[in-house]
């Protein structure tokens, strides 16, 4: 299927998502293009996690739309485990299998679900390990591996399938100072390759670097969204400023 | 006094064959148990997993429901007054008896394996298959792939014990008139009017398959922990 290159990746419209009577996301609109590097930050409580998670569904949204790569996920009748195959997600806790070896781990999602052959599916993973700089681990188990090189073997989990864009959420709040910056190298790789990424952090220092747009999110809605050096430069929302100069 | 000894092993084992009643005792024992382990695993699987998911989603109310009841009949009752009604009334009409042990035994094994199989996939974080779903798996693969695996890893011991009171329970075949190990030591007992050694006989040979299967699943215990070094 080609994109229009005009037409959004993802089209967010009117999203709502509520817990009972609290609602964590009121009427969101968001579009996200190919190649963008999409930043939300926020205070914490502030819905960006559970935004995040509506774009693939995890979290069920209960109003508006979302369009991704021009179909409506949300609609019933849509298979929603086909499109999470194009979108590939990284979670704060990593969430790899502990009991597969780093390979199965890599593999398994590409031979099962996009039958690829065990040698395609080995091999994409091994070049992807290789980028990583972790192809001595191919064999280790999750548990033998630093939290580091978890992180970035569950980056390349998601990459082995090909996604056309990648969620990350929080992915480098679990860990130790010194591992944040192989993760953040990882990251920094793709997006130097236009991969379209979402990301929730905190890393603001990380954001002004690498992000195309970061998006201020505050009591559930998005409050100002610019360019990094005119987000973190010159933030015009009364709020914002308040975070950025207890965070910065 | 060996003399006595010689004389009873005679009477016990030898005379007419009757060792024969303990080895056709033991196949019919542990045919009723292998079926019926099987069948509890499969009965315990499908009800643990809808008990769990039930648990973790709100979904599936209807059969979370008749899952419920059949784990309270089940566990309420005792395993051979089941297995007199399915002998006597259900399945009035059958006529292998084998067959209707391994049904009955099945299907009270498989309520204690349901929640056995429930608390192993509630003890496997949500993140597992959240991670699973990222990737495109449905709910029942990533169940598959992602989530029994390492929950079958941490209940094997729970199962287990499971599988040993199941063979052990299999010893009340005899309310249906089944040959088990345990009334074949009735018969002998029944022929030499002396309950010592076909009662320790039937207990040595119940020991040692417990002792055989306590290490048969430690073995595999150990297997399974390779990805924990």
């Amino acid at each position: 299927m080609s994109i229009d290159a005009e037409k959004p990746l993802i089209q967010v419209k009117g999203l709502g998502k509520a817990f009972g009577q609290v609602r964590v996301l009121k009427d969101i609109n968001v579009d996200i293009r190919k190649g963008d590097v999409v930043f939300v930050v926020g205070p914490s409580g502030s819905g960006k996690s559970t935004f995040l998670r509506c774009l693939n569904r995890l979290e069920e949204p209960t109003e508006g739309k979302i369009f991704f790569e021009g179909v409506d996920i949300l609609d019933r009748k849509t298979n929603i485990d086909e499109h999470r195959q194009k979108m590939g997600m990284v979670f704060q806790t990593f969430n790899l299998f502990p009991h597969m070896t780093i390979l199965k781990n890599l593999t398994i999602a590409p031979m099962k679900l996009q039958h690829k052959s065990r040698e395609e599916a080995e091999k994409t993973a091994m070049e992807l390990l290789a980028r990583v700089g972790l192809a001595d681990r191919a064999d280790a188990y999750p548990n033998q591996l630093s939290g580091g090189q978890k992180q970035r073997i569950a980056i390349v989990r998601a990459l082995c399938m090909k996604p056309d864009v990648m969620l990350f959420d929080e992915p480098t709040s679990a860990l130790d100072p010194e591992m944040v910056g192989e993760v953040l190298g990882v990251m920094r790789e793709l997006a130097r390759e236009k991969m379209t990424m979402v990301v929730v952090t905190h890393e603001m220092g990380f954001a002004r670097e690498i992000a195309t747009r970061v998006m201020f999110m505050e009591g559930g809605n998005f409050v100002e969204e610019a360019p990094p050096e005119e987000f973190f430069g010159n933030p015009k929302n009364e709020r914002l400023k308040n975070f950025l100069s207890k965070v910065l | 006094m060996w003399e006595n000894f010689s004389e009873a092993i005679y009477l016990n084992f030898i005379k007419d064959d009757r060792w024969k009643y303990y080895t056709d005792g033991l196949k019919v024992t542990l045919t009723i148990t292998l079926f019926a382990v099987l069948l509890g695993v499969a009965i315990g699987l499908v009800v643990g997993i809808i008990r769990a998911t039930h648990e973790r989603t709100h979904k599936l109310k209807i059969m979370n429901f008749l899952c419920g009841i059949y784990l309270t009949v089940i566990r309420g009752t005792p395993v051979v007054v089941q297995l007199m009604i399915i002998y006597y009334i259900i399945l009035a009409s059958a006529r292998n008896k084998i067959p209707v042990a391994i049904l009955a035994f099945g299907i009270n094994s498989g309520a204690y394996v349901a929640e056995i199989f429930r608390s192993g996939i509630m003890s496997i974080d949500n993140g597992q298959m959240e991670a699973g779903r990222s990737l495109g798996f449905n709910y029942i693969q990533t169940m598959w792939y992602v989530v029994l695996p390492q929950a079958f890893k941490n209940v094997l011991p729970a199962l287990c014990n499971e599988f040993i009171a199941l063979l052990k329970e299999t010893s009340v075949s005899g309310y249906i008139a089944l040959q088990d190990l345990t009334k074949a030591g009735d018969i002998v007992r029944s022929r030499t009017f002396n309950p010592f050694f076909p009662l320790f006989t039937v207990a040595a040979i119940y020991l040692i398959c417990v002792i055989v299967l306590t290490q048969c699943i430690k073995l595999l215990e150990r297997r399974l922990r390779q990805s924990e070094h």
